[in-house]
């Protein structure tokens, strides 16, 4: 069986996308709900809960969207500029190694 | 003409007036409540419980645990208890056959004929009210809050408590709700329970319930109104704070998505107990009261965590259809198809892998990050007025903080009383 995958998403406001489009990274974007634009960063299950126990706010949608959302801005602008750093999505384990 | 309420009885407000109260309220032992309670007794002497008249006793108790029912077999699902502790009646002075007077915030807000003082097994309690015993579900955690004994008696109100704004214009309770209805010449009225800020998807779930509710009706006038009834009650960190909630239900009205010939924003003092199937039971009494006709229900209503299934609460409405006087209305959910380009529902689109579900947790992570949602999921008037009232209301965030719980107006004060 293939792992379940939690993704946050980023949502990517005009300063992010700004940020984005400097590193040559807009197509990362994913779109969304009707023009939004999105970053999914997937985590695995020990990821999803080293998140939810690190960051009390978070909060896995799991009626919903399966996603984690919820994490403090100041968390998910940390995400998002070690994503523009190492211009992958594949950061989870580099991003929670800090925790 | 009597307006009859859940049970066959007639609602009546139990308050007294200003000078009447002065009089009755004159040596009477006073004794001051927290706002959990406020809040019951407001509702008890509006009417909003009929046909209680007061705080349950035993045999009350004992039959909705057991029954689902008060001692007299009418349906009723949820304990509506007064607590004190032992010290606390003793140190009062207080025994079966006394009136005593409840104050709040310092002023004398209603009486209490003590009919009854008792204990009552907490665990029991939970059990058959919440189907767990288990701390970690905040209704048994309420329960377990409680003070060893319970006190029953009736409520009368001795000093309106003044709503405050932006809250004022609604506290519409039942006879003036009825009122209201009948002004609109709204012949059916579909109850929508919330504790949110609507986006698209709460918005088409009441369109959903208001094409449901019309049914077989002449469409030559408005014959059909929601009636958006908010619960204000105890928040938790993270909720939208009271005044958006309540703001923007009625935003979605005067921006137009609605109009006052299908809609109306309330709002309800009420703890919720998150008692999944008997809180469904319990919002149709409440609703019933107010003088609607029908009753929104989704999946999971007033659920929480995984321990109710997401129709359990319909399945124990259809047991009791037939004692209590409102039509339950089903609700699949809402969602964003990127082929339709349009919020559909799941019953209807068939674009299933294309499907992008959202949820109220989703729409806060998005505002969270600073991003306005696309009108299509969230209504720019609605997204407005959330940030507005963040700083105008939430201390700089429209969710619940500390600095909130802790500054806030109160949605209600008692004054003192003026006779
Ligand atoms: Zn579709």
């Amino acid at each position: 069986m293939a792992e379940e995958k939690y993704p946050i998403n980023i949502w990517v406001n005009e300063e992010r996308f700004e940020k984005l489009q400097k590193a040559g990274l807009a197509d990362m974007c994913e779109e969304m709900l009707a023009g939004l634009k999105v970053i999914r960063v997937y985590c695995n299950e020990a990821q999803k809960d080293k998140i939810l126990k690190t960051f009390p706010t978070a909060k896995f949608d799991s009626a919903t969207t399966k996603s984690i959302e919820l994490l403090p801005r100041e968390v998910k602008d940390k995400i998002f500029d070690k994503i523009v750093e190492k211009q992958s999505i594949d950061i989870m384990d580099d991003f929670l190694s800090q925790y | 003409m009597a307006e009859i309420g859940h049970g066959g009885k007639e609602i009546v407000e139990r308050i007294l007036e200003p000078t009447e109260a002065a009089e009755k309220i004159k040596g009477l032992t006073a004794i001051p409540i927290r706002s959990q309670i406020a809040n019951e007794v407001i509702d008890l002497a509006y009417g909003f419980f009929t046909p209680l008249e007061g705080f349950m006793g035993k045999e009350d108790l004992d039959s909705v645990c057991k029954k689902m029912r008060l001692a007299d077999g009418t349906i009723w699902s949820i304990p509506i208890l007064f607590d004190l502790s032992e010290q606390e009646i003793a140190d009062y002075g207080i025994k079966v056959g006394d009136t005593v007077l409840l104050t709040y915030q310092n002023n004398p807000m209603a009486i209490f004929e003590i009919s009854e003082i008792y204990d009552y097994d907490k665990r029991a309690m939970c059990q058959a009210v919440f189907g767990t015993d288990e701390e970690k579900h905040p209704g048994c955690a309420r329960t377990y809050a409680y003070k060893d004994k319970f006190l029953a008696g009736k409520i009368t109100l001795v000093n309106r408590p003044k709503i405050n704004p932006p809250f004022d214009p609604y506290f519409l309770p039942p006879l003036e709700m009825r009122r209201k209805f009948k002004e609109k010449g709204w012949v059916r009225i579909v109850a929508h329970q919330t504790r949110n800020v609507p986006h698209t998807g709460h918005e088409w779930l009441m369109k959903g319930a208001w094409f449901q509710t019309y049914a077989e009706l002449p469409i030559e006038k408005p014959l059909v109104g929601v009636l958006v009834n908010a619960i204000i009650g105890e928040k938790r960190k993270g909720d939208y704070i009271d005044e958006a909630i309540i703001l923007c239900q009625d935003q979605l009205r005067k921006s137009g998505y609605f109009g006052d010939h299908n809609h109306l924003t309330s709002l309800t003092f009420w703890d919720m107990r998150y008692a999944g199937p008997r809180e469904a039971v319990f919002h149709a009494i409440l609703r019933t009261n107010l003088g609607l006709t029908h009753h929104m229900y989704g999946r999971d209503h007033a659920g929480v965590g995984t321990y109710y299934g997401p129709y359990d609460a319909h399945r124990l409405l259809a047991t009791v259809q037939d004692e209590i006087n409102i039509t339950p209305v089903y609700s699949m959910n809402w969602l964003y198809c990127p082929h339709c380009a349009e919020i559909t529902s799941e019953g209807l689109c068939n674009h299933r892998d294309e499907w992008q579900k959202f949820s109220g947790t989703v729409i806060r992570s998005i505002v969270q990050d600073g991003v306005k949602p696309p009108r299509l999921i969230f209504r720019p008037e609605v997204f407005d007025l959330v940030m507005e009232c963040a700083e105008k209301y939430g201390f700089g965030s429209p969710f619940v903080t500390d600095e909130y719980l802790e500054k806030r107006t109160p949605v209600f004060t008692i004054p003192p009383l003026s006779a």
